[in-house]
């Protein structure tokens, strides 16, 4: 399994006034090469399950291992190692540079691992090839459309070539043709051997062909699978 | 592994400029304030290094003991007469007279400092450390001729011509030949000044024969000055015996007193741009906190963050301390510091007029460095901490 979580609890501002309980004994496996949807409303807790599947933070009890690495005991320095190498991100804004080229948004997660800026550039360039954008790729990310901001995106989160792409809320601010488009993408990396896990309201991603399964979540549960 | 570790420095260093960039006005604002503030401290330096240079030349060209006569409190002339009855001491290696005085140009309303000495027995180049941008000093014998400071043959718009005349109290005139120019390197002595033979001085100041103002003695051993001062004190009656000790602490005094108040006021404006810098950095927008959020969960660590601060401070506090270094060196010497000059010279210590030559000293950029990049450097460290530790989930 690509993914596991077992009786998984996350529990913010633990033993405080303000403690807040989000995810309730989780239990999720996904497998390699396949495409889940965790669908549900605001506040039920899709974000949290995303981040920790993100390897952003540890689950408060509960055991998570992501592409075979165990969370829990996890420091925090380790955990961002170990998310810069598996996890891909694409963001419900897309959350790129506006100031930055599209170039330089697409390199920013090997900037950190000591990469030769000609590599960077290299890796780069085929991945905006790929997706048709290589023509933009010293424009300023705020002269785009949002067509291509969403290729730049993606393009982001494959730079690493992580094994798994988290999408949160990936065609909240697109239009159906763009929905579309994005879920295509999604299809065909899945196809390539990615696994893909995203969150979304939307019908058009729900019942999407390629998506394997849904995962319905209310108040921090686990209500359908 | 370390050439991994090297890229990502650089990685991170390229990042830092294009934020830099991205940033332009507000970082430009902190590199213009700390500029200036190098430039400052840099200037008031500059200036203090090249007065103490200038003071230190002026000490070497100093006798061992100076004798004045007093009367009433005030110096008069003495008799030449007076070096004789110091025969008789042992331990003396050199005597002889001078007149110091003054001479005011009422048309230029300048004050020239005229220097008559016996060339016979004094070799100014030599034992006044003094040097010539042009020309020769006077010779024994060499009646009329004189060696002049650039600012005398500026105010007295002597050019090219070589003769000129200067009054005597009873306003009749006495004629002089330049011989020879002092250059820029002893200027703090040598700009005001008008140096001539011992005669000359006399006849110029109207003073009786075989009268002079000071006694010049130089010592055999440097351990026995003040025994000598002290038996020339009782030997001559109502004379003031000065050391080259007394007249070093004179100097050290006025300087260290007026570089004292001035470095306070510059370590206040320094701090206050600490402060400044400690603010700017602290008040992270809302933007800058995205931005640092978006790095964070695509795999920046909280040290890759706070590496990216640190090579910007570096970035605008390098780059402040060339440019306020290099305007200070500029200010000083093509400018004699024209700020700090009225602060740090007073009438009653040195001529207001002369050119300053900065001495560049490792030591001394390194004490600039250290006063002004450092602190910078300091007070962005907590503040780029606490940009650092913004959650990466703040971003889903």
């Amino acid at each position: 399994m690509q993914i596991e979580l077992e009786a998984v609890n996350k529990i913010y501002n633990q033993h405080q006034p303000n403690e807040v309980q989000a995810l309730y004994d989780i239990t999720l496996a996904v497998e390699e090469r396949s495409m889940i949807c965790l669908r549900g409303p605001s506040g039920s807790g899709k974000s949290t399950l995303l981040a920790i599947i993100g390897c952003v933070f540890p689950p408060t009890s509960g055991r998570a291992a992501i592409a075979g690495r165990k969370l829990s005991r996890l420091p925090d320095r380790f955990l961002t190692l170990h998310r810069r190498e598996t996890i891909g991100f694409i963001f419900q804004r897309f959350n790129i540079l506006p100031e930055l080229s599209v170039l330089d948004n697409v390199i920013l997660p090997l900037l950190p691992m000591g990469i030769a800026p000609g590599e960077c550039r290299r890796r780069a360039e085929g991945l905006l090839n790929k997706f048709g954008i290589d023509h933009r790729s010293r424009f300023p990310a705020d002269q785009i459309s949002g067509g291509e901001l969403q290729r730049v995106a993606i393009a982001r989160a494959l730079i690493n070539d992580p094994p798994i792409i988290l999408a949160d809320e990936p065609t909240a601010h697109l239009d159906t043709r763009l929905s579309h488009e994005f879920m295509q993408m999604m299809n065909d990396l899945k196809h390539e051997g990615k696994t893909i896990v995203l969150t979304s309201h939307d019908p058009l991603v729900a019942e999407h062909e390629g998506v394997d399964r849904i995962v319905e979540i209310l108040d921090g549960r686990v209500v359908d699978s | 592994m370390s050439q991994s570790i090297v890229q990502k420095q650089l990685n991170i260093l390229d990042y830092a400029l294009s934020s830099l960039v991205r940033r332009k006005l507000k970082n430009c604002g902190i590199f213009l304030v700390f500029a200036a503030v190098i430039f400052l401290l840099a200037s008031f330096q500059l200036v203090t290094g090249a007065l103490t240079q200038s003071a230190d030349n002026i000490l070497t060209s100093v006798p061992d003991i100076t004798v004045q006569q007093m009367e009433a409190g005030r110096q008069v002339p003495i008799s030449i007469q007076s070096l004789k009855k110091l025969d008789k001491l042992f331990g003396i290696r050199k005597k002889s007279g001078r007149i110091w005085g003054y001479y005011f140009d009422e048309k230029n309303g300048a004050n020239y400092t005229v220097l008559g000495l016996d060339f016979g027995r004094i070799k100014p180049g030599k034992q006044l450390n003094l040097s010539l941008a042009h020309g020769r000093f006077p010779t024994a014998g060499s009646e009329g001729e004189v060696v002049l400071g650039p600012s005398v043959m500026r105010n007295l718009d002597l050019g090219t011509r070589q003769s000129f005349s200067l009054f005597r109290p009873d306003m009749s005139m006495v004629s002089f030949k330049k011989v020879g120019v002092f250059s820029r390197e002893t200027a703090l002595v040598s700009d005001d000044l008008i140096i001539m033979s011992i005669d000359d001085a006399r006849e110029l100041f109207a003073m009786a024969q075989g009268e002079i103002t000071d006694l010049m003695i130089q010592v055999g051993n440097a351990n026995e000055i003040d025994t000598i001062a002290r038996k020339i004190g009782d030997l001559l009656p109502g004379v003031r015996v000065l050391t080259k000790a007394q007249i070093r602490k004179t100097y050290q005094v006025v300087f260290s007193w007026r570089s004292g108040f001035g470095s306070i006021c510059l370590i206040a404006s320094l701090a206050a741009f600490v402060i400044l810098a400690w603010d700017k950095a602290s008040g992270l927008s809302q933007e800058e906190k995205k931005e640092v959020g978006i790095l964070k969960i695509l795999g920046w660590q909280t040290s890759d963050i706070m590496a990216i601060r640190f090579w910007e401070s570096c970035v605008v506090s390098g780059l402040s301390f060339i440019v306020g270094y290099s305007l200070a060196w500029i200010h000083v010497s093509w400018y004699d510091g024209v700020l700090f000059s009225p602060v740090l010279l007073g009438w009653s210590v040195l001529k207001p007029s002369f050119s300053l030559v900065p001495v560049l000293s490792l030591t001394d950029v390194l004490l600039v460095f250290s006063f002004s990049v450092v602190p910078y450097l300091g007070a962005t460290v907590v503040p780029a901490w606490r940009s650092a530790i913004v959650r990466p989930d703040s971003v889903i």
